[in-house]
């Protein structure tokens, strides 16, 4: 998220409480990534298509469809998300803002030729179905995989109205064509995902050129070996990874899944639970972005300037004590916050299931979904801190444990019943955090130490 | 994120303070390059080396000439019974070219760091660190900080030897561990609450790296040594030390000039330039905390030092007394002045024209440090009274242009054109003969040499009270006062004393004959080389036997 807590202190500042909301509201869209606006959509999609309390086979399959793209773009695009964000982040610090779009370009189209090039493969080789599916298919694993990589410079930029409006229009043409289109089935609402996300595309890329300055068009200043992280490109992948690893593996054990569109495998019990469940972390990555971009990266810049320009000691470890304590303060809302916000969901989660239409069934499986997602927001609060203080090592054992913890405990879960299911994921993601967090602390308190001593 | 500026900043610091020290005094020797690489092919195929003496050299001998340079020179070509080996510190490798001396045959091992070129250490990792050491190396500091307590020379010794060994007190433990950490923040509450950390701790950590860097030096250093013999105190200095206290052999020490007193006068000028830089910061309070700290390093580093050589040998009487106000044992100092060949200079005597030569001379180099103006403008009272006097500058031009043109400038305004002649550099026995006097305004001298050659050619000299002038000129022991003196000593800065002290001896022939006479005993019966060579052979002769 470089450069993400400029604009929201920015908007904070305004102290009307427009301001507030639409701090919130960006934050809630930049932090909770396009993907979540992706699942209201296709399960907009779904509700829409379905009629009676029947819904025609070819929205599951484009369901489930759109749900491989979503898994397949975040992995591959997961090694380089970290990296250019350490690297834009570096390069806005460091006032070199002209370095950032070719580098960005680059990035797009090292993304762009290697995710062509696998779902070539992959839809060459593996795929069934129309001729139009595989292309379309294509074209939106092409698609999404930019969206995420534009995604990183979004957020330092000025103009949030507009990518507010873009993120609107994508999702909202989206719905609408395949409303329109839904009676030409698969295809015609993936044309529609595609043509949705297109404009999504295309408009953040006309504000994202429109804010930079550059004079070179391309360049791949990030892979360069004094600039590159590679610790960062292997948790981006493994924190990615892990993410995906229990919906591998309930999609690929024949018990809990089934061929939805060869050879798309999917579990009708355990998708639509956690995708929903996933909804429900947009408040809390809302409060998440605003405490720690805000009052923590206020704290953290006057801690190491104190550092830098000479503070005496007494000063530093002062402020090392008040960053702390904010640190402390943003867990505990966030804490706050998605904990209301799951309490509530637990308590009302079978109405609202009703309202929507979906069958009282998935309730269970929801239930420990929601908790497990809103701890992920903690999880995902500690990474970054972790990332802030440069920590990259803590950062990637801590995503290697998510993702052996998440492969290990889902099996284990299978192996139990369904009555254990999703609590693989959720003990993963919990120990997880609960590791990270003393990870966190520890590291905070020899924090002073370690910058003077090991830095 | 934090950027290690100062790290950078205080390595600026250390190198300028070593060139400085190397860059001046570009001497006057004849150089010869080839060998050095022969040389050091054939030492690898020895194995255990043996040398009576090791010779520690900062910054000097045979990479850089000067007069230190070429006083080592001398010594080991002047004692071919002795074998010597050499360790020579620089500040980085790129800083030195080829060798500049030959090496004599009776040097048997040369070895050379770089205290400022990368210091591998392993990758940072906390560690706990050995409290006991610190605790009784905080004692030692704090010993530094009022040295009128006294100190276990028992713990001091058991301290040096363990520094950088595992056993003791690593480099990894110095820079990583905890207890460290702890120390230098109870030492920064105590001292220097106030300031800036991120100076004071870098500070604390440039000035120790090389303490760590020639601690593993010692360690490994080879040949078998029967004493050592270091050329100043400082890094050098210090490395004896610890050699001296790994292998028990005895350490000696010569310090040409003071090295603590010439630190602190690097450090005003490179801090005095910082502080123009930043003016109006706030922090430059932490910036003369930590000129204090440098200069109580250097002058801690010379104290150890002082307390573990024997003898302390300084050139003239003043360095001996003040290394005896730095804490050198007054038994233990001695004065032990340069030498010079003085075989060469007779045909020089015999050159000498009947009538005294009206030409006053300066050699030196065309630098500030020198007082050249001062000549020039006493040039304008001495041609009021003797219209044929000249006056010729004598060296190289090429050190400071700037000076040079306001030196030529003033030459100009005071109408002495046909009066003051710029040489350049110059072949010294072709100029002594045809000198009337020799001048010199120096605002600092250590022992000049230049001095010693005037006498041996059978030349008077006039000479500002600095260094070892006066002692030069008038004699140092009563004895040595007897044979009256070989010139006048002049106030620093003042034209009208130095001009009536030339007028009086270019107008006054006896006395002019007598300061020669003074001159030619003095240098013959003092300051021969082979008296030096004598003095210290005796000195080796005791240690070897120790």
């Amino acid at each position: 998220m470089a450069g993400i807590g400029f604009r929201l202190r920015e908007l904070m500042k305004t102290d009307t409480l427009s301001g507030l909301l639409q701090a919130y509201g960006f934050a809630g869209i930049i932090g909770s990534g396009p993907w979540v606006l992706s699942i209201i959509g296709v399960l907009l999609i779904g509700i829409i298509n379905t009629e009676d309390f029947f819904t025609p086979s070819f929205v599951g399959q484009f369901q489930i469809s759109v749900t491989y793209l979503m898994a397949a773009s975040l992995i591959i695009t997961g090694p380089l998300q970290l990296m250019l964000t350490r690297f834009i982040a570096d390069k806005l610090y460091e006032k070199h803002d002209e370095q950032v779009l070719p580098n960005l370009t680059g990035a797009i189209f090292i993304i762009i030729i290697v995710s062509g090039t696998l779902a070539g493969l992959c839809l060459v080789y593996l795929f069934t179905g129309s001729v139009l599916y595989r292309l379309l298919m294509l074209s939106s694993l092409v698609i999404l995989s930019t969206i995420w990589i534009v995604v990183i410079v979004l957020s330092g930029l000025k103009a949030y109205r507009e990518i507010l409006l873009a993120f609107l229009l994508g999702y909202g043409i989206t719905v609408l064509v395949a409303m329109e289109l839904g009676a030409f089935g698969l295809e015609g609402l993936l044309s529609g995902f595609v043509l949705g996300h297109s404009i999504l595309l295309f408009i953040l890329l006309v504000v994202v050129f429109n804010s930079y300055s550059s004079n070179k068009l391309i360049a791949f200043d990030f892979l360069r070996r004094s600039q590159i992280f590679p610790s960062l490109a292997i948790t981006g992948l493994l924190y990615n990874l892990a993410i995906w690893a229990d919906k591998f593996i309930f999609w690929f054990n024949p018990k809990t899944s089934n061929v939805i569109i060869s050879p798309l495998r999917g579990s009708e019990l355990y998708d639509l639970p956690i995708f929903l469940a996933y909804l429900s972390i947009i408040p809390g990555m809302a409060v998440f972005l605003l405490r720690i971009e805000t009052d923590f990266v206020e704290q953290y810049k006057k801690f190491y300037d104190a550092i830098n320009e000479g503070a005496p000691l007494k000063i530093i470890l002062q402020i090392h004590e008040e960053m702390i304590i904010t640190i402390r303060r943003g867990f505990i809302e966030i804490l706050k916050i998605q904990g209301m916000t799951t309490v509530i969901l637990l308590a009302i989660g079978d109405k609202l299931l009703a309202w929507v239409g979906i069958s009282p069934f998935y309730k269970v499986l929801l239930n420990i979904d929601l908790v497990a997602v809103g701890i992920q927001v903690l999880l995902l609060a500690v990474l970054n801190l972790l990332f802030y203080f440069d920590y990259r090592k803590d950062a990637l054992y801590l995503c290697l444990l998510f993702a052996v913890s998440n492969i290990a405990f889902t099996l284990l879960s299978q192996y139990l019943g369904p009555v254990f299911y999703g609590y693989g994921f959720a003990m993963s993601v919990l120990l997880t955090t609960l590791v990270g967090i003393v990870m966190v602390s520890i590291r905070l308190n020899r924090l002073v130490y370690e910058t003077f001593m090991l830095r | 994120m934090i950027r290690h500026t100062r790290e950078g900043r205080n390595l600026e610091v250390l190198i300028n303070l070593f060139n400085g020290r190397l860059y001046r005094n570009p001497g006057r020797f004849v150089i010869n390059t080839k060998a050095a690489d022969l040389f050091r092919g054939s030492l690898m195929e020895q194995q255990k080396k043996y040398a009576d003496i090791t010779l520690l050299l900062e910054g000097t001998y045979p990479f850089v000439r000067g007069g230190v340079s070429g006083w080592v020179h001398q010594i080991i070509e002047g004692l071919p019974q002795y074998t010597f080996a050499l360790i020579f510190l620089g500040s980085k490798k790129k800083d030195y070219d080829a060798q500049k001396y030959v090496l004599p045959d009776n040097v048997v091992h040369l070895e050379c760091h770089y205290l400022w070129d990368h210091f591998s250490l392993s990758k940072p990792k906390a560690c706990k660190g050995n409290n006991e050491y610190i605790l009784a190396s905080g004692k030692l500091h704090d010993w530094f900080r009022n040295p009128c307590s006294g100190f276990k020379e028992a713990v001091l010794k058991e301290l040096l030897v363990s520094l950088g060994q595992p056993s003791g007190f690593t480099a990894e433990e110095f820079f990583y561990s905890e207890a460290a950490w702890q120390q230098i923040c109870e030492c920064y509450d105590k001292y220097n609450a106030h300031n800036s950390f991120i100076d004071y701790i870098w500070a604390i950590k440039a000035m120790h790296t090389p303490l760590f860097k020639l601690a593993s030096v010692a360690h490994q250093f080879a040949p078998a040594t029967g004493t050592f013999h270091a050329v100043s105190t400082g890094f050098a200095g210090f490395l004896g030390l610890l050699l001296h206290y790994i292998t028990g052999r005895p350490l000696i020490l010569t310090e040409h000039g003071i090295y603590t007193k010439e630190r602190k006068i690097d450090l005003q000028s490179i801090f005095i330039r910082e502080h123009r830089d930043l003016l109006g910061d706030v922090l430059h309070m932490g910036m003369q905390y930590q000129e204090l700290l440098w200069i109580r390093f250097f002058e801690s580093l010379g104290q150890l030092i002082y307390k573990a050589s024997n003898p302390i040998i300084s050139l003239y009487e003043t360095n001996r007394e003040r290394q005896i106000t730095d804490g050198a044992d007054r038994v233990r100092t001695q004065v032990i002045p340069n030498g010079m060949p003085i075989d060469r200079f007779l045909d020089l005597r015999a050159q000498r024209p009947e009538k005294i030569p009206l030409v006053i001379g300066l050699i030196g180099r065309i630098v500030p440090i020198k007082d050249i103006k001062t000549f020039i403008r006493s040039m304008h009272t001495i041609v009021t009274h003797l219209p044929e006097a000249e006056g010729w500058l004598i060296g190289p031009e090429d050190e400071d242009k700037a000076y040079v043109q306001e030196c030529k400038t003033l030459v100009q305004e005071l109408g002495l054109e046909e009066k003051v002649r710029f040489l350049g550099f110059q072949k010294i026995s072709d100029m002594l003969p045809r000198l009337g006097l020799l001048v010199l305004t120096s605002i600092s001298e250590a022992f000049p040499l230049v001095i010693l050659e005037a006498y041996a050619s059978g030349l008077p000299v006039v000479a500002t009270d600095v260094g070892a002038c006066r002692e030069i000129i008038e004699g140092s022991s009563d004895e040595d006062r007897a044979l009256g003196c070989a010139g006048i000593v002049i106030p620093m800065a003042d034209p009208e004393a130095t001009a009536n002290a030339v007028i009086t001896l270019l107008t006054d022939e006896d006395r002019w004959y007598s300061a020669q006479k003074a001159g030619i005993q003095r240098v013959e019966r003092y300051y021969t080389q082979s008296r030096m060579l004598d003095s210290y052979k005796t000195i080796y002769d005791r240690a070897l036997t120790q």
